[in-house]
């Protein structure tokens, strides 16, 4: 039997269901009745509603809002500008240059992001490699002129490493940076010397 | 024709056929890091295990090793087979570093999409990783070797397919590396390919570090234009900039590989100094305006001096688009015959080559690489074609004797016989092999033509060489590889009388030709009539001829006599250039009308061969947006137009500038539609049969031999030579210095050592260069690179005879140094 | 000619009167829905815009009024435009006939509290009532959009479905009234409403004329979280609102339907004859609302089940019991 098969017997029709007794149909009238009750109840209850401006409540720290770009425990920008967010984007609001600064690090030359389209989806923090996009709970940033819904990194750096308090992406890296040699990274012997003989 | 199963499909394929290719040809990609199709197997990564359910040998095997075997039962999704895929993936990764986000490969990783692919997400091994320390290996080519799978394909690639041995493998165990043995430039001309053929991000585009990733760039299949073999790329920009260029395999042209030339010859459509405004007087306008403007001149030059006054020059790195519309043009207006080409030898050469070209006998690239024994006329494929010497070397590895009858110092890939001999002796050279290994008594055979040919052929003064002789009576596969460059229209006849004949003894001869331009073939035949410029001076001169559009072309740039022709142009009511790139005639233009380049709107390119290929705009063009200004960045605000991007093809340009309405201009190329997308569809020429075995090619020229003259010539290197290629600062450090190349016995005569200044004075002046000295050249020869800076333009001619007294030894002043004369670019 | 004129212009008055009830009542019955089904999910519903989100509808009128018009590219034009204005006047002229008062003497004049008393008002409901499938059927075509095709076609399946229980239910009400014209059934129930010798009969108009004006649990027509909104997804502006009159003026129609077939029309203790019908729409109209509010949507099999297995035999042997006591 191939899957398919498999899955269509396993959907064969379902034979009618049929009220058999008086009883049955009495529990469903009154299955029907309750539900009447129920909600009839919950118009002299108070309403659950939190009025939105009046009362603002904390979100949790994991809420989807604003975008920010964090930095690593040594204050150095985390973006790699590996383009990653911006392949996830479903709307393709992330747009960025890398380039490679004085110190061989990769790097955004530039960075943008268009709230103005952004889902808050989530869907770039989950794809960086490096923690450095990070979605914040702060969601009151809708403004009226739409370009200003268009930030760039000066807008989108923050001075805090966010949510990750500890990765460092350059150190795991293994790429000569300025202040790493080969080698010199997590867990990494010291380069091989081509030269020697020995095994 | 073994018949085998593999995933519970039969296929029957070739005997000796592995069943990873097995495989392939039923769709099953079965993963693999060390072997290539272009490569061959070595088995050294073991990522394509399969388990063979039946068979001599049973049980996990490597596909790429395994010969299929008559009723071989081949399983790829067994769980064995599966896991061991999974380990080798997970061994490859214990080493692998952690950067794939800084990887300029990633996203085109094969390693990336094995890993992803295998399921491998979390490391289990704890141990350390062991690094490499990377090398300097210039400007073009990234080194990171800590990515290193071992797979070997580099090396296999470098040293056995192309032939160089400056990149090799050092070490044992889990310690080899890569490189060079000390830092510097790789040497290999075509050593781009390691980018390719890595399947990590061990060797990467330098000049494109960090632009972007693959997934971001707006790819399209294109062709090269850099020289005529027309390779198969594929091209990627991002941002109105052209960022990379890759090798697309075409099975017919260049296989799986491109030379450096074509990789990164594409700056000059990114250059900032690229004119993207049209021009009318030095003025910026549009170009509309700028149209009407050279509309309303032509019609006031055709109505004062008669529409005979005006005349269109095209040129061989056109598309045949643009050719047409230059003869189109012409015609419609009733102006000169149009011109494709700057001198008479160059046109007479390619025609001829055209005519003589036929389906009986020529040979692809792909082809060329079957033959067994080759005879190189007046070529240097490395200079003219550079994929054409990577594909003698193939040639040669599988026995293949080459030879090379040329005056230059030809340097090749392989092991080859050279024969440097003067230019002037090349026919007589070639008729002196058709008499020797021509083999009267078979040709004799054969029809009237050819045998009354064979008995014309005048006794050659000089023997050909033994070897040769030797090679072409066994063959049974002979190519005659000739060129168009500096040979002349009996030398590129006689090759293919040569090639005929063989063919008519019943071998399996084939012809293949090299020409000027990515498009010389379309020159020749969209204007069989049609002039050179250097037949049209005189009328220049003589004030018959007033007005002159250029369409990317640059008389000024690159007629080999400067003073002339800048004097000829001065004589000219009105210059309207078409162009794309900032060259002297469009400085000099009085209407400049930009146009676009192969990667905005693409066009249709004829290679040496023949073959027709159509290419597509891989983007819209425009100003870069790195050049626009803003740091880089796209512009905040939607713009409606793109800057910069009103240029349009020439071909479009020039029928809106035309006076009189161009007929039919959307008709001008139609191809078959069952042309194939990939290779393209080879021209449908007429029988060029009748041209063959022309009497008049019997006879000696008696030019050969004279003591008393020098021959000069201009020649065409791998890099810097090239006009497009030329413009390309990562390939600036390979140019050949501007020098002459001498024989030590001319040098001897002078004399000269090596680096000592040389004054010839030749057609268009006198130029002073500094001498190399080489063995492996023709006596009586002076070669000279056509680089920009070797003041080349004032020889008067690409090919000229001088008198021994016009060259001497010259000091070395500062005001001598050999610079061109040009306003400085 | 000064009768006439005078009898048009008594009956503009009443065309005005009724139009004008109906589309505010319409525009109220959408704030009293969304409020009265917030507090029966323990919501607010609206509250900003007025006291309690009283100016609601108008504030909504104004959005779709200044709302882009959007016509999809490949929409059957001219249908998809008039399609909506089919829905809302077939549910507007049904409401012609509904006697809302007994019958005035004005300066001498007899003036019939009805627009206008058809004999046939009972099939001209019916036929105004069928003719309203063709705004749902030939909205959903013209969109050529997937959901709105599944939605026109549902609707119409449906609404064919559920017209004959519902014609079917009342055929008792005429059997015992004898009459078609609406005014001579409510004049029929001056002793008692017909609710009481026709429970069955009331049940099942009461679920058909839910099912008619496509609201929970018979909403697969729009049903949202599987057709976008159905046959009206690709509507936008007063187009779309439209519509939405066209849903609320049938049910209160239908609500006034019951009224008139079951629970005596205007008739009624010490009020006015026409408050008497305003509230009884309006107990309606809340039941209504009340249901939506508790249950979910039917599956498509259950609703043509519902239909055709259970409310139609029903029916029939409502009628035939009917019949043989009439008879008797
Ligand atoms: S949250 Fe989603 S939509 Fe917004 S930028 Fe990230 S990936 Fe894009
Ligand atoms: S995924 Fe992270 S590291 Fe990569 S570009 Fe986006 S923010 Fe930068
Ligand atoms: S450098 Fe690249 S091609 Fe060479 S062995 Fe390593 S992974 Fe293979
Ligand atoms: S051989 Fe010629 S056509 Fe091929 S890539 Fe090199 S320059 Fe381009
Ligand atoms: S591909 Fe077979 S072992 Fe590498």
């Amino acid at each position: 039997m191939n899957p398919d098969e498999r899955h269509y017997r396993k959907l064969k029709p379902v034979p009618p269901q049929r009220f058999r007794t008086i009883s049955e149909i009495g529990e469903a009238l009154n299955a029907l009745g309750q539900g009447f009750v129920t909600t009839f109840r919950h118009l002299f209850r108070k309403p659950i509603t939190e009025e939105y401006p009046e009362y603002k409540r904390t979100l949790p720290e994991r809420s989807r809002a604003r975008i920010v770009l964090t930095r690593d425990p040594d204050g150095n920008e985390r973006c790699v500008a590996c383009y990653l967010c911006s392949a996830a984007c479903p709307v393709s609001c992330i747009s960025m240059q890398s380039a490679e600064d004085d110190n061989g690090r990769r790097y955004a030359r530039w960075f943008r992001i268009n709230f103005g389209r952004c889902i808050y989806c989530g869907l770039c923090e989950e794809a960086c490699p490096t923690s450095a996009i990070q979605l914040t709970p702060q969601f009151e940033h809708v403004k009226r002129e739409i370009l200003s819904m268009v930030y760039e990194k000066e807008d989108l750096l923050v001075d805090h490493s966010g949510k990750d308090k500890t990765y460092n992406f350059y150190r795991w890296a293994g790429i000569r940076t300025g202040d790493r040699d080969k080698g010199e990274h997590e867990r990494e012997d010291k380069p091989v010397n081509v030269r020697s003989n020995m095994p | 024709m073994p018949t085998l199963t593999i995933d519970n499909r039969r296929i029957e394929v070739p005997e000796g056929t592995k069943v990873i290719e097995a495989a392939e040809a039923l769709g099953i990609m079965i993963p693999r890091f060390c072997y290539h199709r272009a490569l061959g197997s070595v088995g050294a990564c073991r990522v394509c295990a399969v388990k063979i359910v039946d068979g001599t040998r049973k049980g996990v095997q490597m596909s790429c090793m395994l010969d299929v075997e008559e009723g071989m039962v081949v399983s790829t999704d067994d769980p064995e087979a599966v896991a061991m895929r999974r380990h080798v993936i997970e061994w490859l990764m214990l080493h692998h570093p952690h950067d794939c986000p800084v990887c300029d490969e990633g996203g085109h990783c094969l390693l990336q999409d094995m890993t992803v692919s295998g399921g491998h997400g979390l490391r289990r091994y704890l141990g350390n990783k062991r690094t490499h320390l990377d090398q300097y290996l210039g400007p073009r080519i990234q080194h990171e070797m800590n990515r290193c799978i071992q797979c070997y394909r580099c090396v296999r690639y470098y040293r056995e397919f192309s032939g160089y041995r400056d990149l090799g493998v050092t070490g044992i165990g889990n310690r080899v590396y890569f490189g060079r043995e000390r830092e510097g430039t790789l040497e290999n001309p075509f050593s781009g390919n390691l980018i390719d053929i890595c399947p990590t991000g061990v060797f990467t585009d330098k000049p494109a570090r960090y632009f972007g990733r693959r997934w971001d760039l707006q790819r399209g299949p294109s062709v090269c234009i850099h020289c005529s073999l027309g390779c198969s790329v594929t091209v990627g920009a991002r941002y109105r900039e052209v960022a990379r260029v890759e090798a697309r395999y075409a099975k017919a042209v260049n296989g799986h590989f491109i030379c450096d030339r074509g990789r990164w010859g594409f700056p000059y459509t990114n250059e900032a100094s690229r004119p993207r405004a049209a021009r009318v007087d030095g003025e910026a306008t549009t170009v509309g305006e700028a149209c009407a403007a050279a509309r309303n001149r032509l019609l006031h030059v055709a109505e004062t001096a008669g529409s005979e006054a005006v005349a269109c020059l095209g040129s061989e790195r056109a598309g045949l688009e643009t050719l047409k519309a230059v003869a189109g043009i012409c015609r419609a207006n009733g102006w000169a015959d149009p011109l494709f080409w700057l001198e008479r030898r160059a046109r007479e050469n390619v025609a001829a080559a055209v005519s003589l070209l036929g389906d009986d006998l020529v040979l692809s690239l792909r082809e060329l690489e079957a033959a067994d024994c080759v005879l190189v006329f007046g070529a240097d494929p490395l200079g003219e074609a550079p994929m054409a010497a990577l594909a003698l070397r193939q040639a040669r590895r599988q026995g293949a004797p080459v030879f090379v009858f040329d005056p230059r110092p030809v340097e090749l890939p392989l092991d080859f016989h050279h024969v440097p001999l003067a230019i002037e002796d090349l026919p007589e050279c070639i008729r002196s092999l058709v008499g020797a290994a021509g083999d009267r008594e078979t040709a004799r055979g054969a029809d009237p033509t050819v045998r009354s040919f064979t008995d014309q052929l005048a006794e050659p003064s000089v023997p050909p060489p033994p070897e040769a002789v030797a090679a072409l009576r066994t063959s049974r596969r002979p190519a005659v590889v000739c060129g168009t460059d500096v040979t002349d229209a009996a030398a590129i006849g006689l090759a293919a009388d040569f090639a005929a004949l063989m063919k008519a003894q019943g071998r399996r001869a084939g012809l293949f030709y090299l020409m000027p331009g990515a498009n010389g073939f379309g020159a020749a035949l969209a204007g069989t009539e049609a002039a050179s410029l250097e037949e049209l001076l005189p009328r220049i001169e003589g004030g018959e001829i007033r007005a002159l559009v250029a369409v990317e072309a640059d008389p000024l740039g690159l007629y080999p006599d400067r003073g002339r022709i800048e004097a000829a142009m001065r004589k000219l009511d009105l210059l309207v250039v078409l162009d794309y790139l900032d060259t002297d005639s469009a400085a000099a233009a009085d209407v400049f009308l930009p146009s676009t380049t192969v990667f905005e709107t693409g066009g249709t390119w004829i290679n040496q061969e023949g073959r027709i290929q159509i290419v597509r705009g891989a983007h819209r063009g425009g100003i870069p947006v790195s050049q626009t200004g803003g740091g880089g960045h796209p512009p905040r605000v939607f713009m409606e137009e793109v800057p910069g991007g009103q240029a349009a093809a020439s071909g479009q340009t020039l029928t809106r500038l035309s006076p009189a309405e161009v007929k039919g201009a959307s008709e001008w190329v139609r191809l078959p539609p069952d042309t194939d997308k990939q290779s393209g569809t080879r021209a449908v020429l007429p029988d060029p049969s009748a041209l063959r075995f022309a009497p008049e090619r019997t006879a000696l020229s008696g030019a050969a031999g004279d003591e008393a003259m020098l021959t000069v010539i201009a020649v065409d290197r791998t890099f810097g030579t090239e006009v497009l290629s030329s413009r390309s600062p990562w390939l600036s450090a390979e140019e050949t210095a501007p020098t002459v190349w001498m024989h030590p016995e001319e040098a001897g005569r002078v004399p000269l050592s090596d680096g000592d200044l040389l004054e010839i004075d030749a057609g268009g002046g006198s130029l002073v260069l500094p001498v190399k000295i080489v063995e492996n050249m023709a006596r009586r020869t002076l070669v000279i690179p056509r680089h920009r800076d070797a003041a080349w333009q004032r020889l008067g001619a690409t090919r000229l005879r001088i008198e021994r007294d016009c060259i001497r030894k010259a000091q070395p002043v500062g005001e001598n140094a050999p610079v061109k004369e040009s306003p400085p670019r | 000619m000064i009768a006439w004129i005078a009898g048009f212009a008594v009956l503009l008055v009443k065309i005005g009167l009724v139009l004008g009830v109906l589309l505010f009542l319409a525009a109220y019955l959408v704030w009293a829905e969304r409020k009265l089904l917030g507090r029966l999910q323990i919501r607010y519903g609206p509250n900003r815009a007025g006291i309690f989100g009283l100016l609601q509808p108008i504030a909504d009128a104004i959005k779709m009024m200044t709302k882009e018009d959007i016509v999809p590219e490949a929409a059957d034009r001219t249908i998809f435009l008039l399609a909506p204005a089919v829905v809302a006047v077939t549910a507007m002229l049904m409401a012609a006939v509904v006697p809302f008062g007994p019958t005035i003497t004005l300066w001498g004049r007899q003036v019939p509290m009805v627009v206008t008393d058809l004999n046939v008002g009972l099939l001209f409901v019916f036929a105004m009532s069928s003719l309203g499938v063709y705004g749902v059927a030939l909205g959903g075509w013209a969109s050529n959009s997937k959901f709105a095709l599944l939605g026109g076609i549902r609707g119409a399946a449906q609404m064919i479905s559920y017209e004959l229980a519902l014609g079917l239910s009342i055929v008792p009400v005429v059997m015992l009234a004898g009459s078609l014209s609406l005014v001579d059934i409510v004049d029929a129930q001056a002793s008692y409403p017909f609710i009481l010798v026709q429970p069955v009969a009331f049940v099942i108009f009461v679920v058909s004329a839910m099912a008619e004006s496509k609201r929970i649990p018979f909403d697969l027509p729009e049903a949202e979280n599987e057709l976008g909104a159905g046959y009206h997804t690709e509507y936008s502006g007063m187009r779309f609102g439209m519509f939405f009159i066209g849903e609320y003026v049938h049910m209160q129609v239908l609500g006034a339907l019951i009224a008139v077939f079951f629970l005596g029309g205007w008739r009624g203790p010490l009020l006015p004859g026409p408050l008497w019908l305003l509230i009884k729409i309006i107990v309606v109209a809340l039941v209504m609302i009340w249901v939506r509010g508790t249950l979910p949507r039917l599956r498509y099999d259950q609703l043509m089940a519902l239909g055709w297995k259970v409310l139609i035999p029903a029916a029939l042997a409502n009628i035939v019991i009917t019949g043989a006591v009439v008879l008797l």
